[in-house]
């Protein structure tokens, strides 16, 4: 492959990898990056691109690798000590005896009954008000569609770690949904 | 285990639910809480439908993003830079 090659991916696939990337790490910049060091590693592993997959898959497989490199640094630069970070804000979401504080609402259906935009719009708002390690779990899981084994080993934490994360972020993002528009579409 | 799953119990099993199989006795457990209560049935339900939102409802959403020139100008000088 000649080294003219590079400008191509960038000019043919370089929107596409930039919205996977955005997809997953809810940041332009670190899209940007994402997509940038995807296409160095391509440059340098071009011999073994071995042409039976499409240049985009190709590509979009060295950019998974790349977006859960950064995730995981993220997660290390946020230091969180995942073990004791003890939640308050799940506790007010219920009674001391384990009950539901508030009945939860009906959502109807959001799909149908919001405008594509502004369903996209309160999705990705809720999610950026997750703690980051919760939003990166959850985005993997949820978005991504990772298996939590493979989560719990990229970010280097414990399944129980990752159950307890991803309990805490979807209470979180159900009730955040239903206080952004859910709960008023529709009927039960 | 206890003769009765509390709501928050049971929305712990329901979460974990979405990414394994229980086993047996978490399994029951969880059912028989749902056929008596109306929100976990709901939020259950909810989860369901989040996850269905989030893989299907933002695999468009950013379907007009595009690189920043500024970015698109960074890259290819990082690629032109490698390739020497």
């Amino acid at each position: 492959m000649n080294p003219p090659d590079a400008r191509t991916w960038l000019m043919d696939h370089g929107d596409y990898l930039f919205r996977v990337a955005r997809r997953q790490l809810h940041s332009d910049e670190q899209a940007e990056d994402a997509v940038q060091e995807t296409l160095l590693a391509a440059l340098s592993a071009r011999d073994r691109y071995a042409g039976e997959a499409s240049v985009r898959t190709w590509l979009t497989g060295i950019l998974k690798h790349k977006i859960v490199d950064l995730i995981r640094r993220n997660v290390r630069e946020i230091g969180l000590p995942l073990d004791e970070d003890g939640d308050e804000a799940v506790d007010l979401l219920f009674k001391q005896d384990g009950h539901w504080a508030e009945p939860l609402r009906p959502w109807g259906n959001p799909h149908a009954e919001l405008e594509l935009s502004q369903l996209r719009q309160v999705l990705t708002e809720c999610a950026d008000r997750l703690k980051p390690v919760m939003a990166q779990v959850f985005s993997l899981r949820e978005v991504a569609g990772l298996e939590t084994e493979e989560i719990c080993k990229e970010l280097n934490i414990t399944p129980t770690n990752c159950w307890v994360l991803l309990h805490r972020a979807r209470l979180y993002m159900r009730q955040c949904l239903e206080l952004n528009g859910f709960s008023k579409v529709g009927a039960a | 285990m206890k003769w009765m799953t509390t709501c928050r119990e049971a929305t712990e099993l329901a979460s974990r639910a979405m990414d394994q199989r229980l086993p047996l006795s978490n399994r029951m457990a969880l059912r028989l809480h749902l056929a008596i209560c109306k929100n976990c049935t709901r939020f259950n339900r909810q989860l369901q439908e989040m996850r269905r939102l989030f893989r299907e409802g933002t695999a468009a959403s950013d379907d007009t993003a595009s690189l920043a020139p500024e970015a698109r100008q960074r890259i290819e000088s990082a690629l032109q830079k490698k390739l020497g």
